[in-house]
């Protein structure tokens, strides 16, 4: 299997003043097409700043990280934004849905950013959130829904541009273990499909999703552990 | 990318921070309305003027005291018959004649009004001729009309000049002088004009008593060479009373002239007050702007996410330039809408009152200016909250509470 998203060396320091925080340490990872993945660790260990960099949210300070087999350490930001709303797909713990815009529109709008025509975009956006069991949905606004419902709703715009990635941080933090199981039982059958996943959480729970787990703390991977039957 | 999804998501929230939108956009259209209304007005002032000079005013040459005091109210300077000769005897004019202006004791009943007469020459009409006024009613004033008179446009109207309007053939108490009327002149717009009252210079030392001087001269000149008429004019008239070049107690000048000097007053004045209704506008300007970065500041997380599914940074650019564009527009759109409600009231009431020449003036490019001023304005401030907001880090924007 080809690497879809590999990590070379990299390591992120943030400045604050005169101090510098390392929050990663010449990390090394590399996920293959298709795998399902978990980055586990407790808060504090450089969970979030890996999937910003995984998620091509943040540039590296030293180090490379290629997606699909492109550098892009050293991109631009418009050229970032175009490949991460093209590659890659968002799901949240706060959701993270526009709070203006109806369960449809907010699954239209990564398509708009990759100039899918209004026809396009409204007849995919309809047939993910039927997908996802929203049919009687797709014109409420978030505030109308509940979390479950918001969370698909997150799904299916993460799945708008047929992302080759979905980057899950927390999916199931702020829902019941009801929603959580739909959620992950959903991501296990996109996997299923040939979707590479990688689920960040803290959660030894959700981990047992994830065919590979990575183990970090204070900025580095302690461990590597396999779930394959 | 401007798509239907972005410009819901920005009206959206304009709509959801109504109150504040409200007030940027009522700061945007008052700025506007008052440019519209000054525009309107100056327009319509300008054109009026323009009007004043028409093909048969361009070779009429005035001469009038240098004073200070309006004409007919300064005793010192006069205008005599030698005077009125030495300025048709100078080389390019084709004809001169003189006007009487005095101030009139007018009655109607026990009603007195002061007003101002004018007396010219019925067989050398040149006055008239400057204005485009002619007789709505009844006749003009001929040769050997002692003792009729002519009445301005409000003496037919009750309330305007005396509580009862006058008819033809009415008579008219002039300085204590019983006087027929015999016409009535169009409407002019301004009150003075409008109650001016006019006789023959025949009659003048009837109504007058007394040793009468011109107060005027209007002469009829070539054309072509209307500078050098002018400078004739002047030689003559210096010789004629006796004055050396630079003592001149009169002036002579192209009545085009004296019209355009007075547009280039009203032109300053106009600009003056639009310019102040521009720093309204400026004021506007830095409201929105503040609007906007309030705006911004409170969407940082939504910035991040719409970075995260793919935004560029001149999407958000868009999206924020958009919004507060659309302000401007809203704000453009009332404002104009507002200013040609207050304009329409003001003509009413200006023209009730006798002011008609001072009457708004129209045009589709002071609609579309206004709107396209308003918008761009409202663009324009939201520029800096908008390079803002497309500089925020996803990965910051997303961690933000």
């Amino acid at each position: 299997m080809d690497e879809i998203i590999k990590i070379e060396n990299v390591s992120k320091i943030y400045k604050t003043g005169t101090t510098k925080v390392e929050a990663v340490r010449k990390l090394n990872l590399s996920v293959k097409k298709g795998e399902f993945i978990a980055i586990m660790g407790p808060s504090g260990s450089g969970k979030s700043t890996s999937m910003n960099l995984i998620g091509s949210l943040d540039l590296p300070t030293e180090g490379k990280i290629f997606l699909d087999g492109k550098d892009i350490s050293h991109l631009n930001e418009s050229a970032l934004s175009q490949i991460r709303g093209k590659k890659i797909g968002f799901i949240f713990q706060q959701f993270n849905l526009i709070p203006n815009l109806t369960a449809k529109e907010n699954v239209a709008l990564p398509m708009l950013f990759q100039g899918i025509s209004s026809k396009k975009r409204e007849k995919r956006a309809s047939e993910l959130l039927k997908m996802l069991g929203l049919k009687e949905r797709m014109n409420s606004y978030p505030n109308q829904l509940s979390g479950g419902e918001q969370q698909r709703v997150a799904i299916a715009r993460a799945l708008a541009n047929d992302p080759e990635v979905i980057l899950a941080d927390e999916p199931t933090g702020n829902l019941d273990s009801k929603n959580g199981k739909i959620v992950l039982d959903f991501l296990k059958s996109l996997n299923k499909k040939g979707k590479t996943i990688i689920l960040v959480t803290h959660d030894q729970n959700l981990a047992k999703y994830a065919e590979k787990i990575f183990w970090l703390r204070d900025g580095k991977i302690e461990k590597v552990t396999s779930n394959k039957k | 990318m401007i798509g239907k999804e972005i410009v819901l998501y920005s009206l959206r929230n304009i709509w959801k921070r109504r109150a504040r939108s409200f007030l940027t956009i009522l700061s945007i259209f008052i700025g506007i309305t008052t440019i519209f209304v000054l525009v309107s007005f100056g327009l319509g002032l300008y054109f009026y003027v323009n009007e004043l000079t028409t093909s048969s005013s361009a070779d009429k040459v005035l001469i009038q005291p240098k004073g200070l005091s309006p004409a007919g109210l300064d005793t010192t300077f006069k205008l005599t018959d030698d005077d009125l000769r030495a300025v048709k005897r100078a080389a390019g004019v084709y004809d001169a004649t003189g006007i009487y202006l005095k101030p009139a004791e007018v009655k109607q009943g026990g009603k007195l009004k002061y007003v101002f007469l004018i007396s010219y020459d019925p067989k050398k009409p040149l006055i008239m001729e400057l204005s485009n006024i002619g007789i709505v009613k009844g006749k003009e004033l001929k040769k050997g009309d002692e003792g009729k008179v002519v009445l301005g446009y409000s003496y037919m109207f009750p309330g305007r000049i005396f509580p009862r309007p006058f008819y033809l053939n009415d008579l008219i108490e002039v300085q204590g002088k019983k006087l027929k009327v015999i016409g009535f002149f169009g409407e002019v717009g301004n009150p003075q004009d409008d109650s001016q009252i006019y006789i023959i210079n025949d009659f003048i030392d009837e109504l007058y008593p007394g040793n009468n001087t011109y107060n005027w001269i209007i002469a009829k000149v070539d054309i072509g060479n209307i500078e050098t008429v002018i400078e004739n004019i002047e030689k003559s008239l210096r010789k004629s009373r006796n004055l050396e070049k630079g003592e001149e107690d009169f002036f002579v000048q192209s009545f085009n002239d004296l019209i355009e000097t007075y547009s280039q007053i009203l032109n300053v004045i106009i600009g003056f007050v639009i310019l102040i209704a521009f720093i309204s506008v400026v004021v506007s300007a830095i409201n929105t702007s503040n609007t906007m970065i309030t705006s911004v500041l409170e969407r940082v997380r939504e910035i991040g996410v719409i970075k995260s599914i793919g935004a560029k940074n001149s999407d958000v650019f868009k999206l924020f330039l958009f919004e507060s564009g659309f302000l401007g527009f809203v704000g453009g759109l009332i404002g104009v809408d507002f200013g040609l409600f207050l304009t329409w009231i003001a003509k009413i009431i200006l023209k009730n009152l006798g002011y008609g020449f001072l009457a708004p003036h129209y045009s589709p490019s002071l609609f579309l200016g206004c709107i396209l001023f308003a918008t761009l304005t409202g663009a324009v401030s939201g520029v800096v909250p908008a390079i803002r907001a497309s500089k925020i880090k996803p990965a910051n924007a997303l961690r933000y509470e």
